[in-house]
């Protein structure tokens, strides 16, 4: 058989069943294969060009095909332009989308087997569904879940349970807010406050730098330097026994409170602690989203002072407080008596409206010092000007402001009585020599000893004489007439002298602060119209006898504080705080944010501290 | 009249098709504006009174949290729900009514919880993934409502399947026309037969961007070729200029369909992953607290 070729042209029903299977014989050595109806084999796809390549016998068995249209075609996967194929290796070669299987046929006939590869695909109607196109909505629910689950909660938790100083401090993403300025420092370490997981903040953590516990409060205060602190601590004392004040506070009012309060103690979550008061990781109620924050944790007044300080034997049947449910029935002064002077006093605390008599060894009648016609205000005239005198006493003339102006100095005898009531008893070479003053024994050996002056004229300046040494001298000073006579009650016991011990009271009313610096407590500056000099509260000028307790009663605050502007221009709060405050009763409650945090950074306070120890 | 009467109620049944939304006379509705109402009466009241700012850490915030914490778990049980077919009182559609509404309730009792006090923190992010979720469940909610109306008023009476359909016709009838074309015809009939996309990607189905489409610039080069020299292809090329344009048009058409059925589903790509993310940061917000109480 003369060289030929068989074509077998196999069409695929796209809707499936038997192909369609058609033959034909081509004529001549040479073949034109292309799109092009005109061609010996049309392949109808466009990617073919229409005179695609040409194909030919090229020896017994062998076939070349060549592209007549530059544009390639495939034999083995390889794209290219010319081949010579061997028959009877049965190749197989591609274009487009059509298979050209090539077989030997009868003779030198070559069979050639047209194939319509894959048909093409066709869209189903879910192409319409996102599903169709997008990542899997599940998978990704999933792995966001999961995502946040390991980064917000479980690497923090194992971070937080089982280390103890981790590089990595995850668990700052729970902070619910930025601390205050004075806590600022610790921001980062959560554990310093929160020591133990799900344990609500313990007071210990608290007391580590704020206790005032005497024998702590050096080591709380290294501890809060070495923490990182830039201020100093303020130390703080309970406001009463922890466990009493457990017992004396009752539940809120309202039913909210209650319920609250229950429920955070059934959790483990007291409200008794100093964080139950003293919040952190809040902005205060009120405060603006530019300054959310103050310079120290919020305050949230969880109890007033009247809430407990009413009914209070009722929950604290030991207790020796009086009821205080308002101001109109707060109880009348009970001031600390002394009732034995000494170095170790004892006192009572009795109330003023008893008429209390004090007993701290002293004669001293304020009466004869202050009375403006009598000998006292005539030698202080006398004294002069230059001395600090030259008119009649008064209270500033022996009573000293300390240095903050709201308080007094205690008492000294050389400083404050010494320049009438002189205690000189000899001039040796011209200089007064004086007895010692405090220690009877020492002021006995003085007069006793070798430094005892020759008997020579009398120095007798003020009151107390003496004209003798030795023994006289000892006697004479002891006796009517001599230096300590006046002023100390003294007895005989054959030749041993004896003085009463005296103590002058420092503070009467130590649970209470009472500022002398106000200017309508007398204290230096304006004061409003209806203000206090200190004759209009201490009765000293009727007072004959030191035993009289001269501070003013109750009643004497209730002038002013209570009242209205319309009743007294000087009208005052009677708030609890305006005298006390909460950690330490006996002060007036400080402003709030005093003392101003800068005040507080250790350079401050250091200086501050030392210049409030500086006497003087 | 009898008749009258069963006209009338025979009239009114058919009516009768609720939505969700519509549910019961909108009880579910009610409900949650009525929580809503007595838990802002409720915040404002105590608010003032309390001692401190009333977030979470207050008693007030604690009960509202409890209250969201417990909506947030229940309001994702819907997803196990709808895979339980009961019918009747607790119907899926009474069930999700009250998802939808009680849902929408959150967004004051959560706010509320928070106090208005938002952070960089675990806690923010957990109120702020509720709200994503809300507010895509509102995009649920506008799409259910409108969408499937647009859907049926772009198509007419074509269904998606007669769409992808006409597709394949025009793109045989593209390709047998092509055929006795020369190489650069032939090129324009294939750039728009292979490369012509119907979908595409999530946000090219949501904002209907196909300004590139292949078929699109096959009509622009096809304008361009010269005129050929037989008149068998340029009677050809004139066809094929008609089946291109039509082939426009309903690609149009169904890329629109893809666009408001994108809208339809795509809400929920976020609304069930930001649910899952919710519940996870939901409690690491729950148990954090806890752990530095």
């Amino acid at each position: 058989m003369a060289q030929e070729f068989h074509l077998k042209l196999i069409t695929r029903r796209a809707e499936g069943g038997d192909p369609i299977v058609r033959d034909r014989q081509l004529e001549g050595a040479e073949a034109t294969i292309g799109r092009a109806s005109g061609n010996d084999i049309v392949l109808a796809d466009l990617t073919i060009d229409p005179r695609h390549a040409r194909m030919r016998f090229s020896g017994p068995g062998r076939v070349s095909i060549e592209s007549v249209s530059d544009l390639p075609f495939e034999v083995d996967g390889k794209s290219v332009q010319s081949v010579e194929l061997h028959v009877a290796s049965r190749p197989v070669v591609t274009f487009g989308a059509y298979r050209l299987a090539f077989a030997p046929g009868y003779g030198d006939a070559v069979g050639v087997t047209v194939t319509r590869e894959a048909d093409e695909q066709h869209a189903s109607p879910g192409i319409f569904s996102l599903q169709a196109k997008v990542f899997g909505r599940r998978n990704m629910a999933w792995v966001l879940g999961a995502g946040i689950f390991l980064l917000c909660l479980l690497v923090p938790m194992i971070l937080v349970l089982f280390t103890a100083n981790p590089r990595i401090r995850p668990d700052e993403q729970w902070s619910s807010g930025p601390l205050s300025r004075a806590h600022a420092f610790m921001e980062k370490d959560c554990k310093s406050c929160h020591a133990n997981a799900f344990v609500a903040v313990r007071d210990e953590a608290c007391l580590t730098c704020h206790t005032a516990d005497a024998a702590k409060a050096p080591k709380a205060l290294a501890d809060a330097r070495r923490l990182g602190s830039p201020f100093e601590p303020r130390l703080i004392s309970e406001h009463a026994p922890h466990a009493e004040l457990i017992k004396a506070a009752p539940l809120p009012d309202g039913m909210g409170g209650k319920i609250n309060v229950l429920v955070q103690r059934a959790l483990n979550h007291p409200t008794d602690r100093c964080a139950s008061c003293h919040i952190e990781h809040n902005p205060a109620k009120g405060g603006s989203a530019s300054a959310p924050l103050g310079d120290k944790p919020k305050l949230v007044v969880v109890q007033t002072c009247e809430s407990c300080h009413s009914e209070l034997k009722m929950r604290l049947p030991n207790t020796g407080l009086i009821d205080t449910p308002d101001w109109s029935k707060h109880p009348a002064f009970r001031p600390l008596v002394m009732m034995q002077a000494g170095p170790a006093p004892k006192f009572v605390r009795a109330a003023l409206d008893t008429a209390p008599q004090e007993h701290n060894g002293l004669i001293f009648p304020h009466r004869l010092h202050l009375d403006p016609m009598g000998g006292v205000a005539r030698e202080a005239i006398a004294l002069g000007r230059p001395a600090g005198y030259g008119a009649p006493l008064e209270c500033a003339s022996c009573h000293r402001r300390d240095a903050t102006g709201g308080g007094f100095l205690p008492i000294e005898m050389e400083r404050d009585c010494g320049d009438c009531h002189s205690l000189a008893f000899a001039r040796v070479g011209g200089e007064l020599r004086n007895l010692p003053h405090g220690d009877v024994s020492k002021a006995i050996a003085t007069l006793a000893g070798g430094a005892l002056p020759a008997p020579g004229g009398s120095d007798r300046i003020g009151p107390g004489a003496f004209a003798a040494s030795g023994a006289t001298a000892y006697r004479a000073t002891f006796s009517r007439g001599g230096a300590c006579y006046d002023c100390h009650t003294i007895s005989w016991s054959g030749d041993t002298v004896r003085l009463a011990p005296t103590k002058l009271a420092d503070r009467y009313l130590p649970r209470g602060g009472f500022n002398h610096a106000v200017p309508e407590h007398g204290g230096p500056g304006r004061s409003k119209t209806g203000g206090f000099a200190c004759a209009d509260c201490h009765r000293a000028q009727a007072s004959d006898k030191s035993e009289d307790v001269l501070i003013p009663d109750l009643t004497k605050c209730g002038t002013c504080h209570g009242r209205t502007t319309a009743q007294i221009a000087a009208a005052d709060d009677a708030d609890c705080t305006t005298c006390h405050s909460f950690h330490a009763p006996g002060a007036a409650t400080p402003k709030p944010g005093q003392p101003p945090l800068r005040t507080l950074r250790w350079p401050e306070a250091m200086r501050s501290r030392a210049e409030a120890w500086t006497p003087g | 009249m009898t008749q009258a009467g069963g006209h009338h109620t025979e009239r009114v049944r058919q009516r009768t098709h609720e939505g969700f939304l519509r549910h019961k006379g909108f009880r579910w509705a009610q409900i949650a504006a009525l929580v809503c109402l007595v838990v802002i009466a409720v915040y404002f009241f105590v608010a003032v009174r309390l001692a401190e700012a009333p977030g979470g850490g207050s008693w007030l915030g604690y009960l509202l949290g409890t209250m969201s914490a417990g909506l947030i778990v229940w309001l994702a049980c819907l997803g196990i729900r709808k895979r339980v077919i009961t019918a009747g009182h607790y119907s899926l559609k009474a069930w999700v009514s009250a998802h939808v509404y009680l849902g929408l309730s959150l967004i004051v009792l959560a706010t509320l919880h928070t106090g208005f006090q938002f952070g960089w923190n675990v806690h923010t992010l957990a109120y702020g993934l509720m709200m994503l979720v809300i507010a895509s469940g509102v995009l649920g909610i506008w799409a259910y409502a409108t969408l499937p109306q647009r859907l049926h008023g772009n198509r007419g009476e074509t269904t998606r399947k007669q769409m992808l359909e006409a597709l394949q016709s025009l793109d045989r009838q593209l390709h047998d026309l092509a055929l006795p074309l020369d190489r650069e015809g032939a090129q324009v009939a294939r750039l728009s037969l292979e490369e012509t996309e119907l979908g595409g990607s999530f946000w090219r189905r949501l904002t209907g961007a196909y300004g590139d489409c292949a078929t699109r610039r096959a009509r622009h080069r096809l304008a361009a070729l010269p005129a050929p020299a037989e008149p068998r292809q340029a009677d050809a090329l004139a066809k094929i200029a008609i089946v291109l344009e039509q082939k426009s048009d309903v690609l149009g058409l169904a890329r629109r369909q893809m666009q408001i059925t994108a809208f339809l589903e795509g809400w929920l790509f976020v609304h069930i992953p930001a649910t899952f993310a919710l519940l996870a940061a939901l409690t690491a917000h729950i148990v954090s607290v806890f752990t530095y109480w």
